[in-house]
C-alpha cells in the first residue's frame, strides 16, 4: 500500500503537518502514540520509551549489555510491526526512520518538514509553555536524539536531501498550505501510478474506480454467509476497528467416541477488543437454537467474550446509520 | 408536542430531571478538576451542543470549549471509506486536561474512534462525559466517565438527539415509535 514519511524537526510543526495528511487521505497514522498501543501486544516491554527516536549512548554503563539487547527486540519488533502493516494499510509515518525503512519503496513519499529556529521557538514556547531558554534547550536535544538515531540505527545523516521528495519549510509556506503539498503530492504520485487511488471518494465513486470491497486485520475479502455481516463489516470498517471473519470454531459438543457432534463459529472476532460477535438477524423462532449454542459456548468457555447482536438490535444500528436493510 | 407526522412519543427524561442532573454533573467535575489550570471541553458536533451548553454552565472551573464533528457512517450516498474529521478542534490539546462531551454513547463506534484519534494529540489527561448511555447496544467498550444517565435500548430523541434532523431542540428526552403509515 501507499507509504508517506514525514521526517521534521522539532517545533517545525511536523506532528500536525503528519496528522492532518492522513486525515485527509483517509490514511492511518503511525506515530508514537499509535506505537506504543500496539507494540505492547507484541511482547515488548513499555519501557521503550528510552529507544524511541533516542540518542543512545549508554556504552560503559553499567547493564549496557541488557539494555542494548531490549534496544535491539525493540527495534527489530517496531520495524516489522511497520512493514506488516504496510501490507494491508496506507500509512503516514512519523519519523521513526521511515524515510530509509520505505527507501526505493515506489508507493512511498518522503517529506522532510523544517522551520528556522526562531519560528520553531515560538512554536515550542507556546504549545509547551515553556520560556526560551527551556524551549531552546528542549529543541536543541530533541534534534540531537532524531539525528542520532537515524546515524546510529541506519547510517544515514537526515539533513542528506536525497532522502526527500520534498522539503518544506512551514514558515515559508505554512501548516495549511505544507499539508495541501504533501495532498497534491500524493495525487501526482497516484497520476503515476505509483500511488494506488485515495481521494476524493465521492469523485472515485462517480468514475465506478472503487471496488467496493471489505478486508478483515490480515488483508483477506472474506465470502459472508449472509449480507448483513458485509455490511457490519464495512461499519467496522468505517470505524476503524479490526476484525476478523469467522476466525475459530468452538467445539460444543462429543460423541463417546470424542468427536466433535456440535460446534460453534461466531461470526466476528474484533482482535483489540479480545471479543467475538456473533449477528442473529435470522427470524425470532430460530433464534432459540442459536442462542443454545451460545449458552453451551459460555459454559465451556467461561474466558471468551461474545456479544450477540440481534436482529432488534442490528436494525436499530441501520436505523440510526439511516441504511436499509439488504437481503433479509 | 409538535409532531405533525403522528409519530408517538413517549418521554423518559422531564425538563427537570435533566436539569437536576446535568447540575450535579457540573459539580462533580467542577470538584474533580478542582485547582486544575484550565480545562478543554470538546463537544462532539451536533448532538452534544445542547448538553454541552447547559453543562458549560454549570462548571464552575475555568475551562474553554471547542468543538469536533466527525462523518456518520451511512451519511453518504453510499457506505465507503474511513471516518474523517470533519471538524476540527481550534484549540491545541497537547499537554491539556480534555473532557469530552456526548450525547449518547450506543455501540461505543464513534467514541472509540474519538479517543484514539484525541490521544495521539498527547492531552495531558482525557475523560469523557456522555448525558446518556445505552450500554444495551454496546459493540465495543469504551470508557464512560461520567453519564446523565442510564438508559434502555430504545431509539431516543430530545435534548439535541434527532431524527433525521427533527426533535433535537425538545427540551425532554423521549422514546420515538414511529407511525408506519405515517413516514
Amino acid at each position: 500500500m501507499a507509504v508517506i514519511t514525514i521526517s521534521r524537526q522539532f517545533g517545525s510543526g511536523g506532528e500536525a503537518v503528519a496528522r492532518l495528511v492522513a486525515e485527509k487521505m483517509g490514511y492511518l497514522l503511525v506515530n508514537k502514540a499509535m506505537i506504543v498501543e500496539n507494540l505492547r501486544s507484541y511482547g515488548v516491554e513499555d519501557d521503550f520509551d528510552q529507544f524511541d527516536e533516542k540518542n543512545f549512548s549508554l556504552i560503559e554503563q553499567a547493564g549496557y549489555r541488557e539494555i542494548e539487547e531490549k534496544r535491539r527486540h525493540y527495534l527489530e519488533t517496531l520495524h516489522n510491526f511497520i512493514y506488516d502493516l504496510a501490507i494491508r494499510e496506507n500509512l503516514v509515518i512519523l519519523g521513526r526512520g521511515g524515510q530509509v525503512l520505505f527507501k526505493d519503496f515506489p508507493p512511498a513519499l518522503h517529506v522532510k518538514i523544517i522551520a528556522p529556529l526562531k519560528g520553531r521557538l515560538e512554536l515550542v514556547c507556546k504549545s509547551y509553555e515553556l520560556d526560551e531558554a527551556v524551549a531552546a534547550r528542549l529543541i536543541e536535544e530533541q534534534d540531537q536524539d532524531r539525528r542520532e538515531y537515524l546515524r546510529q540505527i541506519f547510517g544515514y545523516n537526515w539533513l542528506d536531501l536525497d532522502l526527500y521528495h520534498l522539503v518544506l519549510n512551514t514558515e515559508l509556506f505554512g501548516l495549511e498550505e505544507a499539508v495541501a503539498l504533501v495532498v497534491n503530492a500524493a495525487r501526482v504520485k497516484e497520476e503515476m501510478g505509483d500511488f494506488p487511488l485515495s481521494l476524493p471518494e465521492d469523485s472515485r465513486q462517480e468514475q465506478g474506480l472503487l471496488i467496493s470491497q471489505v478486508h478483515d486485520a490480515t488483508g483477506n475479502a472474506p465470502s459472508f454467509a449472509h449480507p448483513s455481516e458485509e455490511e457490519f463489516a464495512r461499519m467496522l470498517d468505517f470505524y476503524q476497528i479490526k476484525w476478523l471473519y469467522e476466525p475459530k470454531t468452538f467445539p460444543l459438543e462429543w460423541d463417546s467416541e470424542g468427536n466433535i457432534t456440535v460446534a460453534f463459529s461466531p461470526d466476528f472476532y474484533l482482535p483489540e477488543q479480545d471479543i467475538y460477535v456473533e449477528l442473529t438477524t435470522q427470524k425470532q423462532k430460530l433464534v432459540w437454537r442459536k442462542n443454545k449454542k451460545i449458552r453451551r459456548l459460555r459454559e465451556i468457555y467461561p474466558h471468551v467474550k461474545i456479544k450477540i447482536i440481534y436482529g432488534r438490535d442490528y436494525r436499530g444500528l441501520l436505523q440510526k446509520y439511516g441504511i436499509e436493510e439488504k437481503g433479509e | 408536542m409538535p409532531d405533525e407526522e403522528a409519530n408517538q412519543l413517549e418521554i423518559l427524561l422531564t425538563r427537570e430531571q435533566i436539569y437536576q442532573r446535568v447540575a450535579e454533573l457540573g459539580e462533580k467535575i467542577s470538584k474533580d478538576y478542582s485547582g486544575i489550570e484550565e480545562l478543554i471541553v470538546v463537544a462532539v458536533l451536533r448532538g452534544s451542543v445542547y448538553f454541552a451548553v447547559d453543562l458549560s454552565r454549570r462548571l464552575s472551573i475555568p475551562f474553554s470549549l471547542d468543538f469536533i464533528g466527525i462523518s456518520s457512517y451511512g451519511a453518504t450516498s453510499y457506505p465507503l471509506g474511513i471516518v474523517r474529521i470533519t471538524k476540527d478542534l481550534d484549540i491545541n490539546i497537547v499537554q491539556k486536561h480534555v473532557l469530552l462531551v456526548e450525547d449518547i454513547v450506543d455501540t461505543g463506534l464513534t467514541l472509540n474512534y474519538l479517543i484514539k484519534n484525541l490521544k495521539t494529540r498527547n492531552p495531558k489527561s482525557l475523560r469523557v462525559c456522555s448525558f446518556l448511555d445505552l450500554p444495551g447496544r454496546r459493540i465495543v467498550e469504551v470508557p464512560v466517565d461520567y453519564r446523565g444517565f442510564e438508559i434502555p435500548d430504545l431509539f431516543v430523541v430530545g435534548y439535541g438527539l434527532d431524527f433525521q434532523e427533527r426533535y433535537r431542540n425538545l427540551e425532554v428526552v423521549a422514546a420515538l415509535k414511529k407511525n408506519r403509515s405515517g413516514t
